[in-house]
């Protein structure tokens, strides 16, 4: 028998979703078909809120439903630290670990050549900008430990070694819990020459 | 199932599905080759940060049936060209040495031509990660491209009549783009509208194709030969690629403000 047109559409519309399948979209469809109109209602609304709410941050470009971001609000944290990231996610991996004081520039992504992104499409000019015009003392380059990331980190650090500002890149090595026998030499080689005092 | 044990070299990664990632690789034993490697997102175990540009990787790929697409299965790191990611010259050169490989290298072939491309590769990079990335660097480059992936340009004969090239075809000759090469005084007409470049030029880039890359400091190429050079190779590999590369735009950024000349050794990063 074929299903009615509205569960129809709602399974098409639920494919769409990164992950989502035929299967896991129709099972999803008849979930909310038999949940109450309650809870239906409050996650449509969630969805369109988000569109609706979520902007970027005037000043860090972070996703944000109110401009500045609390971060770029909070008189607590250090203005003169920034933390360069590519993503918000980045950003908020950084946070959860509750161990960097200063505030974030989001550059929304990192250079890629191959796929088209130069330094035109990230947000660069605005960094500079915040470098010169904050009192910036400490510039983070915490861009992902991957080809493209570390180019982005070296770029960016090309750009603001004029300015005087003091440049650092997060630190490579060993991941927490991780195994020496299992890692490959280049990260084994970077947490040798990485390696510091014993506290 | 066929399994293959092999080198690669990564020239384009895309993302698929919730995990999974698209891989095109060159390798000298299968060519250019798409894979799929599963779950390399979502689990560092497996691959590791192995799965990058500039890194030269042993790999076991499977083939479980002629029509689907093959998957890799492991991927350990033999040697990583970290000069590319910490200059960002050298890695816009390197990224546009890889689109021109992932755009021209043909799938399969003969396997002497398939072990030749790959060695290619590895050399461009160690040449890269060594130098500092200048306009001649580019020039020879792509040149050196064009040759490993089988459309050299014809630089030392006449297209027409196969004739060598001598001072009474000079010192300016027409080259033409769509036929691969130079035209001889006598097989010249007045239509013939090809890029008008000096001999010279033509024996320089001729004479770098006989060095290793290793070796190509010794060439000299610098202001007016390689502004022609440049026009020449630029011409040629759009004629043959179709398009603009997409690294393009952000390699010339960096290397027109690069001096020219010879080859100076990188510079010390504190």
């Amino acid at each position: 028998m074929k299903t009615a047109p509205p569960i129809e559409r709602l399974v098409a519309n639920l494919k769409r979703l990164p992950g989502i399948g035929e299967k896991s979209a129709t099972r999803l469809a008849f979930f909310l078909l038999s949940s109450p109109e309650r809870l239906v209602t409050e996650l449509a609304d969630a969805m369109v809120r988000v569109k609706s709410e979520i902007v970027l941050c005037e000043h860090c470009f972070d996703l944000t439903d109110v401009s500045p971001c609390p971060i770029c609000r909070d008189d607590r944290r250090d203005a003169k630290l920034l933390c360069v990231v590519e993503e918000p996610a980045d950003r908020a991996a950084i946070e959860r670990s509750g161990d960097w004081p200063g505030r974030y520039h989001v550059l929304g992504g990192a250079l890629s050549p191959i796929d088209g992104v130069g330094p035109e499409d990230l947000r660069i000019t605005e960094l500079e900008g915040r470098v010169r015009t904050d009192g910036v003392k400490e510039v983070l380059l915490a861009t992902n430990p991957n080809a493209e990331g570390d180019a982005t980190a070296h770029y960016l650090g090309d750009r603001l070694r004029a300015t005087g500002v003091r440049l650092t890149r997060i630190g490579y090595g060993m991941p927490m819990g991780g195994d020496l026998e299992y890692a490959d030499h280049v990260t084994v080689g970077r947490s040798l020459q990485n390696r510091r005092e014993l506290d | 199932m066929t399994t293959t044990h092999t080198h690669a070299l990564l020239l384009r990664s895309n993302d698929f599905g919730e995990s999974d990632r698209i891989l095109h690789l060159l390798t000298p034993e299968t060519g250019r080759v798409t894979v799929i490697a599963k779950g390399a997102r979502r689990s560092v175990k497996r691959f590791g940060g192995n799965l990058d540009f500039f890194n030269h990787l042993r790999i076991q790929i499977e083939q479980r049936r002629p029509t689907s697409m093959a998957r890799l299965e492991l991927a350990k790191l033999e040697r990583t060209f970290h000069g590319l990611r910490e200059h960002p010259g050298r890695f816009a050169l390197g990224c546009y040495v890889l689109e021109a490989l992932d755009r021209l290298a043909p799938e399969g072939g003969a396997r002497v031509e398939r072990e030749r491309l790959f060695h290619f590769g590895l050399a461009a990079l160690d040449w890269i990660d060594g130098g500092t990335p200048d306009r001649r660097m580019r020039v020879l480059l792509e040149l050196r491209t064009l040759d490993a992936v089988g459309l050299r340009p014809e630089l030392a004969r006449c297209v027409r009549c196969a004739s060598a090239l001598g001072p009474a075809d000079g010192p300016l000759v027409p080259f033409r783009v769509g036929d691969g090469g130079p035209v001889c005084a006598a097989c010249r007409s007045p239509e013939d509208q090809g890029l008008p470049i000096h001999l010279g030029t033509l024996r320089a880039l001729q004479s770098s194709l006989g060095f290793e890359l290793s070796a190509l400091a010794r060439i000299g190429l610098s202001g007016n030969a390689l502004g022609e050079a440049e026009g020449l190779l630029r011409r040629f590999l759009r004629f043959h690629v179709g398009l603009e590369l997409r690294s393009e735009a952000f390699l010339t950024q960096l290397t027109l403000r690069e001096p020219e000349g010879k080859l100076r050794p990188p510079e010390a990063r504190p």
